[in-house]
């Protein structure tokens, strides 16, 4: 045992750290675990301490976000552990047990309060094609730009329905690469529709708009194409990524793909424990349900952030606070109404800031873009190799499967080491498909990432 | 109203593999599963095919061990039986019998080796006593500080998670009728047999069967409450786990005589983990909530990874990717509960204990009994439920 925390933050993203902060001030023992070796998300992953970079992450978008993160950097009362993988969560008499990996083995701590503000990942997309080497998410190429310097190839296409797609494409630009093309599936009427439907909303938005304007700007000024109604159909190679083809048979020589269609919440610690989940109906996946103060369906155990419905980082930091507070009201630090107040200009900010990701997720709806893309042989479980057709056929046979852990067990699709993160809402919208109820997915499994026997009995 | 010769309740090995035998004989069977065939403990287990005296057999004292080695007059059988499925569906069911070793650490546990092979002898299980030497020779991968093991040529493991699906495919084409999402809902007798009402999410149907037989795992207690009786099995968690994929490491079935450990190695390369230790049972109003997965504990599973590693080194580096629980029914004096109820004419059942290596035998036997074709003992006397009709004997 190494420790009883009052609270356990899994994530080092906007959300904990601005969990943390009040959770800190107000004099509470807080743990934050994250995968990444230093504080920050996706969002701001920083570069190693070894690496020096000179203007990391420029930009008023960051401006705020970094503030944050330095002075979470700085709390005191905060026991930070980088490089840690919770693998899982139990729950104890008077709060829970996190059982976890890092380089120096397993940690096991007990938390009164633990707060799952895991952020979300790359929603994964199944194309002809998308197991060759060179296809990337764009999530997956930011990554390495935001946090190594890293440009990941030399000649980059863009490809999805997700308007983050022209930021990481500016990015890839100042960095040096070379982007040959942006495509959007949608059309820009249809992007421009969505807009319409609540015409001043982006007025109370403007930075987001503003970012995604530059960007755009950048990229033409480039000479770089960015370009709307391109379907992306198949990733064309024999050994590696060659081509990307698009759906009016164009094809465009590169040799990173990066796929752009969303995102999808990290929440497997939380359907392992057993927390209410509701699916995210466009692009898949399942977020936890929580009441007003970031709290899930099982006591001492919160969530936050991305791992609620990605909604993006400044909702997530939002959430971070409420939970915060409600950690501090469940506690008797604060009283009903004291935290009724802290938490009211929250709410407020919360409210429009969700309409405007709404607005943000209706434009990049993934549905019509990847519908049909899979053909028989496309496998959908890269982990154990099962195609399409696969599936098919163990859905179709006599006594077959009707819902998604039970083709999961007949397919093998989901028992390798991703557990079905990457190919889960693809099996479920196949079942749906074939006139199945898919269920509720997979069941989650202990342990959230593969750890090492050594390492768990040691 | 429907009528049918048997209904049987419950889809999983058990169940799937009587509704077969008996569709094969020209019956006509309606089998009714709560939820997803498969779902329970048949599809849950970690797919051993074990027939040397278990290891649990052995915990409890002398006089429970007596009375659980008669459980292998049964192993014999359902060697016979794996071995027949084996050539009647090939390779699909991923069987395989290339031996399994029961292994002993200590000086303790190789004296109780050489207990359980003179009881197995007795009984016609021809187990064999290995010293460190010969161990080391059949499987060089166990821990150099294995000091004996008992050797059944016989042993191996199969695929849990297809083969019941297999036996209602074959029982579906044999003609019997199988219907998932569907539970019973009510019970009384008729003249001859039972009116049962059966219900799919809002549908309600009235069926008549002749014949019922409950293959419904550690529901069964549950399951007897319909028929106002008392079926004595109670529900156990148990907890798996399964490596990433590996080169083949472990060619045979691995139990310990000392500790609570199974492993073997798939066809698909990963090695499977487990042998007895808990899982916790969730607790509803009045009893265990079997409605819901049994949770993880993170002692039993690594007190039962801890015994992996000393037994087989080799997998002390490998990742796990995947733990699970599954609910498994124990009765009283631990021998299976198989065979026709006195007490309530036509109903059957089959529950309690290695359900998955014996259950294609259990199904075979209750088949031929529920045919009429029964000569003499069938084989399932000793299981039979009505030893424990004395806890009926108030229920009107």
């Amino acid at each position: 045992m190494s420790g009883m925390f009052d609270l356990a933050i899994v994530g080092g993203g906007p959300a904990g750290q601005a969990a943390a902060e009040i959770a800190c001030a107000a004099g509470l023992s807080v743990v934050m675990l994250d995968e990444q070796p230093r504080m920050g998300g996706q969002i701001l992953r920083q570069p190693p301490r070894s690496l020096k970079v000179r203007d990391w992450l420029p930009g008023v978008t960051y401006r705020d976000l970094k503030a944050q993160l330095h002075r979470a950097e700085a709390l005191d009362g905060l026991d930070w552990r980088g490089g840690v993988s919770v693998l899982g969560l139990f729950p104890r008499p008077d709060g829970l047990r996190l059982l976890a990996s890092g380089r120096d083995g397993r940690q096991i701590l007990e938390a009164r309060h633990v707060l799952v503000a895991a952020g979300c990942y790359d929603m994964p997309v199944a194309f002809p094609g998308w197991t060759l080497p060179g296809v990337m998410s764009a999530g997956g190429v930011q990554a390495f730009i935001k946090s190594q310097q890293i440009v990941p190839g030399s000649r980059f296409v863009l490809s999805g329905t997700h308007p983050l797609q022209l930021l990481v494409a500016d990015q890839l630009r100042k960095a040096g690469a070379e982007v040959a093309a942006v495509h959007f599936a949608q059309s820009m009427a249809a992007m421009a529709g969505q807009v319409l439907r609540d015409p001043l909303l982006p007025l109370g938005h403007p930075r987001p708009f503003r970012d995604a304007a530059a960007a755009f700007a950048n990229l033409r000024r480039a000479g770089v194409p960015v370009r709307f109604g391109q379907r992306l159909v198949r990733a064309r190679g024999s050994e590696r990524l060659e081509a990307a083809e698009f759906a009016d048979g164009t094809t465009i020589a590169c040799d990173v793909l990066a796929t752009c269609y969303g995102f999808l919440p990290q929440a497997d610690l939380l359907r392992q424990a057993g927390c209410a989940m509701q699916r995210c109906a466009r692009t898949g996946g399942f977020a936890a349900k929580v009441d007003r103060w970031q709290c899930t369906s099982i006591a001492g155990l919160g969530a936050a952030g991305e791992t609620t419905g990605v909604a993006g980082a400044e909702v997530a930091l939002r959430e971070g606070r409420l939970a915060a507070i409600g950690v501090l009201l469940s506690d008797g630090l604060l009283s009903e109404s004291e935290a009724e107040g802290r938490a009211a200009p929250i709410r407020r900010e919360l409210g429009s800031l969700q309409r405007f990701a709404d607005l943000l997720a209706r434009i990049a709806d993934p549905r019509e873009a990847i519908a049909g893309l899979a053909d028989d042989a496309t496998i959908l479980c890269r982990c154990e190799d099962v195609t399409r057709g696969a599936l098919i056929r163990a859905i179709s046979a006599t006594a077959g499967p009707e819902d998604a852990s039970a083709l999961k067990l007949v397919s093998r699709a989901g028992m390798g080491v991703c557990q079905g993160r990457s190919c889960e809402h693809a099996v479920r919208a196949l079942l749906a498909e074939h006139g199945a109820a898919p269920g509720s997915g997979f069941t989650a499994r202990f342990p959230a990432r593969p750890v090492a026997i050594a390492d768990l009995i040691d | 109203m429907n009528a049918v010769d048997v209904l049987i309740v419950g889809g999983g090995l058990t169940g799937c593999a009587t509704a077969w035998h008996l569709a094969e004989r020209g019956a006509r069977v309606l089998l009714i599963e709560a939820g997803e065939l498969n779902g329970g403990a048949s599809g849950q287990n970690a797919g051993s095919l074990h027939f040397q005296i278990e290891r649990r057999f052995l915990e409890n004292g002398p006089a429970l061990a007596d009375q659980a080695s008669r459980v292998l007059a049964l192993n014999r059988l359902a060697i016979e039986d794996w071995r027949i499925l084996d050539q009647q569906f090939g390779p699909a069911m991923e069987i395989v019998m290339h031996g399994g070793l029961m292994v002993a650490h200590s000086d303790a546990e190789v004296a109780l080796l050489e207990r359980k092979a003179a009881r197995e002898a007795e009984f016609g299980v021809p187990t064999e006593l290995l010293d460190a030497t010969g161990v080391a020779k059949i499987a060089p991968y166990l821990s150099p500080d294995i000091r004996a093991a008992a050797w059944l040529a016989d042993e191996g493991h199969a695929n849990p998670r297809t083969i019941t699906r297999l036996l209602a495919a074959r029982a579906i084409e044999s003609g019997a009728t199988v219907r998932s999402r569907t539970r019973l809902a009510d019970v009384s007798r008729s003249a001859r047999g039972f009116h049962l009402t059966l219900e799919s999410g809002e549908a309600r149907e009235q069926i008549r069967a002749d014949r019922v037989l409950l293959a419904t795992g550690a529901a069964t207690m549950a399951t007897g409450v319909l028929f106002n009786l008392h079926l004595p099995v109670f529900p156990a968690g148990l907890t798996m786990t399964a490596t990433e994929r590996t080169a083949p490491m472990i060619g045979h079935l691995v139990q310990h005589v000392g500790r609570r450990l199974s492993m073997k190695q798939t066809e698909s390369g990963n090695i499977l983990i487990g042998g007895g230790w808990a899982s916790k049972l969730q607790r509803g109003a009045t009893s265990f909530d079997l409605s819901c997965p049994a949770t993880i504990d993170p002692d039993a599973l690594q007190a039962n990874l801890r015994a992996a590693a000393d037994t087989v080194p080799g997998v002390a580096a490998l990742n796990i990717i995947r733990s699970w629980t599954g609910i498994v029914a124990l009765t009283a004096d631990q021998l299976p509960l198989v065979g026709a109820v006195s007490r309530a004419p036509g109903l059957y059942v089959a529950a309690g204990g290695s359900g998955f290596t014996l259950g294609p035998t259990f199904a075979r036997l209750l088949a031929a009994e529920m045919a009429g074709e029964r000569d003499g003992d069938s084989g399932l006397a000793l299981f039979s439920p009505d030893r424990f009709d004395h806890l009926n004997g108030f229920m009107g």
